[in-house]
């Protein structure tokens, strides 16, 4: 028998011609004259199948080489070719070709393409699935095997800082002998050259050989003029001469040598400065180039190298010790690198091994690589796991678009998505994130970047590691009522 | 808002000289031997006593109970602006005798059927009476100041003449004025216009559009006085006078015995500062009118002034405030019917970034079932801002988008700003300076100024030969990649300027044939979306009705734009405003007005959208729109819980189209408008005058939009004396006047049906209101206590000027004694439709009828039907007859 307009073949059966129609979920009861006759009478909108009539109802498409679909009937007869079959605009408003054949050629060749993909895609993702697996079995067993020797490494360490503690003691003490050993001979030799220098000063400055060093004697020397008056007055020799008018040399070195040796000048120099003094200083009117600056020469400049004598080196014993503590010490620093390494290494693993690779691991081939997109204006660049940005591609600094963050998918199916969060913020805005949709794909593969909301950010992405194993071949057409 | 960057009235030169003004100082006297009268009209010189200068009064008797009052330089210096006939005013108003009744003491009277004007001359004021009651007076207060035209005085000034100076104007800013860093040269010196315009009897007055404050406006005493001059203002603030967009300068006064209006015809800046007082005796013949019980009478002082052209003041004097819309609407003319679509939802943000966003947009609408008709693109859509041009690469084949758009009965709209980006390349700037269309500085070359591109110039949109011009660039080989379905948005037309005083260009820059900005300002906006609907008429050579949206306007408006209420905020306080600033538009005539759904600034949270578009379903104008740093919010992104109610909200929007297009249809006729404060159909329940937080589309549905944060419930303010109100959803009953507090849970929109009304509906939904076109009417009875009902029923093609042939359908609706006529008023033969009759919904029967019957063609036929005995609400199963049909159906 016909059915009604719009009715499904599965439906078929309530819709039977004579007889009252039930409406299918809200059980009235009307005249079988009352169904499709573009009048809503059904709460439930069943008696209108095949017409507009009611706003909750829908219209089945026969869509005949294709596959049957539900419409809502809103869509009936509005002029618009909703069903591939085109008997939704029966009253011909509009008139619609039909495109099932077409369309179900289409779709089955889509499917085909997909299929394939999906193949192909499934077979990369078991590599990666087993790659995952084992860089993370590899992984954890790494960590497991470095959290042990972690115990030995750090014990090793520990012991070797007691045997290096031992042996830095005595070195530290002989050592320290020596050092003070040599500041005192140094000190003893400052002396004994201070009293030759009075001396020899002592001569220099008694010019009448009378063993005595005077007023007028003092006043030579421009170097004692305390007030820079050009001369040295009475009163400026005897200040320095300890308020005597003259001393014999065993008072000027007790005394007097002391106070004087920092500004005292030898006769020749003493008389050059007095010379120079009322001419004019051309260093005033063109200064002299700067000296060029050579690295550790300064110091050598203004003291002139009287060789600084050096520490004689270590006695034999005290080098046996030194030789001793550097041994132990080499030992340590080689052990404590050692932890070091293995905590940093303990860590990366860590970090590693917190991130959520999908079920079967199949993501974590995809970390430590970063994939690009450009479009008319900027490269986009993902970097799984880590980070997403944007460059002009004119050139200029990347800004951040977001930091891993988690997956982001719907809950039945969280892999399919990823957002990367607290990237630059935006002037005005919030921190720039990105959201990463996922495709399977037989290649990684950036494929898409746009900004739907200022500042949020979406990527598409294929991967094999989102491909499903693919359904077995379909059989030849199936045409089913939904 | 950032309150420096906008003058305050002490910051304007004029507006500080004509509010230092105190009460009587105008020394205007009337030289009555100078009368000449005419059949329709009167001239009278004024005379200045303290400047010699004389002055010309015109009283115009005007059709419909209207007068003119035109005060004007008897020999001024230098032309004075008046906008051209056409561009305000659709034509010279059609003039009614006056009759000249003689002098009288010092006064003057003249007669107009009802109505009585008199002129007293010393000092001079003018009176006018409506039915021997006291109803408008013009300088009763004596604030008029008219600043004659003059020539610079050559400094420095003899003493004398300078203190006479000083004595006459009070003070500065005379011949200059600064603001900021910028200087108005002002080489015509000081021009402006003010006179007192009072209302006696009255306590509410309402009008002056556009400002974000309450319907009711409110006495300026301690603020600034509400503002006219069209600006771009950045985040604007609520419940204050300051300027925005758009300047309808019209005021309606209102009391429980008349309404009255006040079109203040002038196009330059104004401000409007109002007072409430009480009545001054002597303008009553008989001092018991006096006293209305143990009270004086009320009375609203008003003080107007503008920074230049001329005082040509309107006068109509209602008396229903229907008569005041109808009188305004035969000055400055109505909004013609919009093409249905325009009607409907429409669909904006800044921005759709590309064909695929845009298709994306589209296909989830459908995919989530919800209707709408127009998705429109921002500024972003362009090459480089430059107008009538696609961004190539985003926007490759936008032929062919517009293509996929209209298979499914949609259209698109493009923003296209009068802001000409400066660049070699884009040769709508290049023809434009090259032709020489572009407005100029006060130095002569063309003006330059940062908008949106960068460095801009502006077509001199006054100028006719401009507009013909830009009118061509909308032409299909013009405007290359457009097509029928694309239609236009005209943005930063006040237009903002963003490196120039107030956001705007300088009052000192001239228009092609010498005018400053200052004298044509609030009308520039208004001359841009005159000539692009030019555009969109010419290109289906007047075939095809346009849809342009403005954000800048001014009187006449209506005529060619529907208007927006510009960037507001996605907050409450925003939501609740748009109410009282939308009533005002359409009380001033702009009756297709809306304001942004959501909110343009700012993220609404999920409950202040699904809100926002419930009001925005009973509003006249309802698009979504935001602001580009927000989120995406398209209503199916939203929860279930809220796409389900913003679903129902834009349905409910798609069952009132006919209701809808038919108000329409009936403003254009009568420029009513087509949302309406309670006050406008309930003129004598004075408890409803300063209501506006529930309003009335047409004549016959109450709405009550949810504006408060989490409101489970809403007071609903039910007007009128035994007038009974259905729930549009449940036909439960209110009666007035109550206000009761009803549940409104998110998903419910108060919205009520007058009992006594029939609406007509299409409860079918579909994607789009073009796909509706030929599905079948509910007809929907809502009884009043008398158990009558009456309503009519407007139809034509949807979208083309073929009614203007006659090519429409007109149906009365009426319900009494038991029956419901249908009486087609019109078609004639030009008109057919196969939209058909499908149901018949009668609420407020008390009782359950045997039998139901159609009379129709001489023959009588039974129709089934059910009755809800809780509801008392009985629905006629399929009268199936077509719409355009004389019919009966009696219950029995």
């Amino acid at each position: 028998a016909q059915r009604p307009r719009g009715v499904s073949s599965s439906k078929a059966s309530f819709y039977q011609e004579g007889k009252e129609f039930v409406c299918l979920d809200s059980g009235q009861v009307i005249p079988w004259e009352y169904v499709n006759d573009d009048y809503c009478d059904c709460s439930d909108g069943t008696d209108e199948p095949g017409t507009s009539a009611c706003s909750n109802g829908f219209f089945f498409c026969e869509n005949r080489a294709y596959r049957g679909t539900y419409i809502a009937s809103s869509r009936v007869n509005d002029g618009i070719c909703d069903c591939c079959d085109g008997s939704d605009e029966y009253e011909e408003r509009i008139q619609c070709s039909n495109t099932c054949e077409e369309l179900g050629k289409k779709e089955k060749e889509e499917r085909e393409a997909f299929r394939k993909l999906q193949e192909e895609g499934y077979k990369i993702k078991q590599e990666y699935i087993q790659q995952g697996k084992r860089t993370k079995d590899e992984k954890r067993a790494r960590l497991s095997e470095l959290e042990k020797e972690m115990a030995e490494l750090t014990s090793a360490r520990d012991d070797l800082q007691q045997k290096k503690d031992e042996a830095e003691a005595p070195e530290k003490e002989a050592k320290e002998r020596h050092e003070k050993a040599w500041e005192e001979y140094k000190a003893e030799r400052q002396a004994e050259k201070d009293r030759v220098a009075a001396i020899h000063a002592f001569a220099e400055l008694d010019i009448n050989s009378d063993r005595r060093v005077d007023l007028v004697e003092m006043q030579r020397h421009m170097e004692f003029d305390i007030d820079s008056d050009g001369t040295v007055s009475d009163e400026e020799a005897r200040e320095y001469l300890d308020d005597s008018d003259s001393v014999e040399l065993e008072k000027f070195q007790e005394r007097i040598w002391a106070n004087i040796k920092d500004i005292y000048k030898p006769p020749q120099e003493a008389m050059e400065e007095g010379e120079r003094q009322p001419s004019e200083q051309p260093e005033a009117v063109t200064p002299p180039p700067p000296p060029p600056q050579e690295e550790g020469k300064g110091e050598d400049d203004t003291k002139p190298a009287e060789e600084e004598e050096k520490m004689p080196p270590y006695d034999e014993e005290t080098q046996k010790l030194i030789d001793a503590a550097d041994a132990a010490r080499k030992e340590y620093n080689d052990a404590d690198q050692k932890v070091r390494d293995a905590e940093n290494e303990i860590n990366g693993l860590k970090k590693y091994l917190e991130v959520d690779y999908g079920p079967d691991e199949e993501f974590s081939s995809l970390r430590g690589q970063c994939f690009e997109y450009t479009d008319r204006e900027y490269t986009y660049k993902l970097c799984p796991f880590d980070r997403a940005v944007q460059k002009p591609k004119a050139g200029g600094i990347e800004t951040s678009l977001g930091k891993w963050g988690h997956w982001y998918g719907p809950e039945e199916d969280k892999y399919d998505a990823m957002k990367y969060e607290n990237g630059q913020s935006c002037w005005n805005g919030p921190n720039r994130s990105c959201h990463v949709n996922l495709h399977c794909g037989t290649e990684n593969k950036l494929t898409g970047a746009s900004e739907p909301s200022r500042c949020e950010y979406q990527f598409e992405f294929t991967t094999p590691a989102r491909c499903s194993r693919p359904q077995p071949e379909p059989k030849e057409h199936v045409h089913e009522d939904l | 808002v950032q309150r420096d960057n906008f003058r305050t009235c002490s910051q304007v030169g004029f507006c500080k000289r004509q509010r230092a003004l105190e009460h009587g100082q105008s020394m205007h006297v009337v030289l009555p031997d100078t009368l000449k009268v005419s059949k329709n009209s009167a001239t009278l010189e004024v005379l200045d006593k303290k400047t010699d200068v004389r002055f010309l009064l015109n009283i115009f008797g005007l059709k419909d109970n209207t007068f003119r009052v035109k005060l004007s330089e008897a020999k001024p210096l230098r032309e004075r602006y008046e906008p051209p006939l056409g561009d305000v005013l659709i034509k010279e108003p059609e003039r009614e005798d006056i009759v000249y009744a003689g002098q009288s003491g010092n006064q003057l009277t003249f007669t107009k059927g009802s109505a009585r004007l008199v002129v007293t001359t010393e000092p001079f004021r003018i009176d006018v009476y409506s039915d021997d009651d006291p109803v408008i007076s013009i300088n009763a207060q004596g604030l008029l100041k008219f600043e004659h035209t003059r020539n610079r005085p050559e400094p420095p000034a003899p003493a004398d003449n300078q203190e006479e100076e000083n004595k006459e104007d009070g003070e500065v800013n005379m011949w200059e004025e600064t603001f900021k860093s910028f200087t108005d040269s002002k080489p015509f010196g000081p021009t402006s216009v003010g006179v007192d315009i009072s209302f006696p009897g009255v306590e509410y007055i309402y009008g002056i559009p556009e400002h974000a404050d309450s319907l009711a406006l409110k006495t300026t005493k301690s603020t600034d006085p509400y503002r006219l001059f069209n600006l771009d203002v950045f985040e604007y603030e609520l419940y204050n006078p300051m300027a925005l967009y758009g300047s309808v300068p019209l005021m309606l006064a209102h009391n429980e015995k008349r309404t009255v209006g006040v079109f203040w015809l002038n196009a330059a800046e104004t401000w409007i500062d109002i007072s409430s007082n009480v009545a001054d005796k002597s303008i009553f013949s008989n001092l018991a009118d006096f006293v209305t019980g143990n009270n004086e009478i009320p009375q609203t002082d008003t003080h107007w002034f503008s920074e230049s052209g001329v005082i040509d003041v309107f006068l109509m004097l209602g008396p229903a405030p229907n008569d005041v819309s109808r009188q305004y609407a035969a000055l400055t003319g109505t909004t013609p019917i919009p093409p249905l679509f325009s009607v409907s939802y429409h669909q904006c943000r800044w921005n759709y970034n590309d064909q695929e966003d845009v298709r994306t947009v589209d296909e989830n609408f459908d995919k989530f079932d919800i209707p709408y008709d127009v998705i429109w693109l921002d500024i972003e859509h362009t090459d480089g801002k430059k107008y009538f041009t696609w961004d190539g690469v985003k926007f490759p084949s936008s032929e062919e988008m517009l293509r996929n758009l209209s298979s499914k009965g949609r259209k698109m709209v493009t923003i296209v700003d009068p802001h000409l980006k400066r660049e070699e390349n884009y040769r709508v700037y290049t023809e434009a300076r090259d032709k020489g269309l572009l407005v100029k500085t006060a130095g002569g070359g063309d003006f330059d100024g940062w908008c949106w591109p960068g460095s801009s110039a502006w077509p001199d949109f006054l100028d006719p030969k401009v507009r013909e011009w830009w009118a061509d660039k909308f032409a299909l080989t013009e405007y290359v990649g457009s097509a029928l379905n694309l239609f236009v948005w005209n943005d930063m037309n006040e237009p903002a300027v963003f490196n120039a005083p107030e956001v705007t260009v300088n009052r000192d820059i001239k228009h092609l044939a010498g005018w400053e900005n200052r004298e044509v300002h609030n009308i520039y906006g208004m001359m841009v979306h005159v000539a692009t609907m030019e555009g969109l008429l010419k290109r289906t050579n007047y075939q095809e009705r346009g849809f342009v949206l403005t954000r800048s306007f001014f009187a006449g408006s209506q005529r060619t734009a529907a208007v927006w209420t510009g960037d507001n905020m996605g907050e409450w306080s925003h939501l609740k405003i748009s109410n009282p600033m939308i009533l005002s538009l359409n009380l001033a005539g702009i009756t297709f007005s809306g304001a942004d759904v959501g909110g343009f600034f700012r993220n609404p949270d999920n409950e202040l959208i699904t809100r926002w578009y419930q009001a925005g379903a009973f509003q006249p104008f309802f698009r979504a729109h935001a602001h580009l740093d927000t989120k995406r919010r398209e209503p199916y992104l939203l929860p279930e819980e809220n796409i389900n109610a913003i679903r129902s909200a834009i349905r409910a929007r798609y069952t009132f189209l006919p209701y809808w297009y038919t108000l329409f249809h009936l403003s254009e006729e009568s420029g009513a408008p087509v949302m309406r404060p309670l006050w406008y159909e309930f003129p004598t329940e004075k408890a409803t005058f300063g209501l506006d937080d529930v309003f009335l589309v047409g004549p016959s549905l109450l709405v009550r939009p949810v504006t408060e944060q989490g409101a489970t419930s809403a007071n609903v303010y039910f007007p009128g004396t035994n007038q009974l109100w259905y729930d549009i959803e449940t036909y439960e009953t209110y009666k007035g006047p109550a206000e009761i507090n009803v549940p409104a849970p998110l998903s419910k929109i108060p919205v009520y049906q007058r009992g006594g009304s029939i609406i007509p509906r299409k409860m079918r939904p579909r994607r789009s209101s073009t796909l509706m076109f030929s599905d079948p009417f509910t007809l929907v009875v809502c009884l009043d206590a008398k158990q009558e009902a009456e309503g009519q029923l407007y139809l034509d093609d949807y979208h083309s000027f073929g009614y203007r042939d006659g090519a429409y359908g007109m149906v009365k609706y009426s319900f009494h004694s038991h029956k419901l006529h249908s009486t087609v008023s019109h078609p004639g033969t030009q008109f057919t439709t196969s939209e058909w009759l499908e149901r018949v919904i009668i609420a407020g029967l008390p009782h359950e009828p045997k039998r139901v019957t159609l009379h129709f063609s001489g023959q009588t036929t039974d129709l089934s039907f059910t009755f809800d005995n809780a509801k008392n609400v009985l629905t006629v199963r399929k009268p199936g007859v077509n719409i355009l049909q004389s019919w009966g159906i009696s219950l029995h």
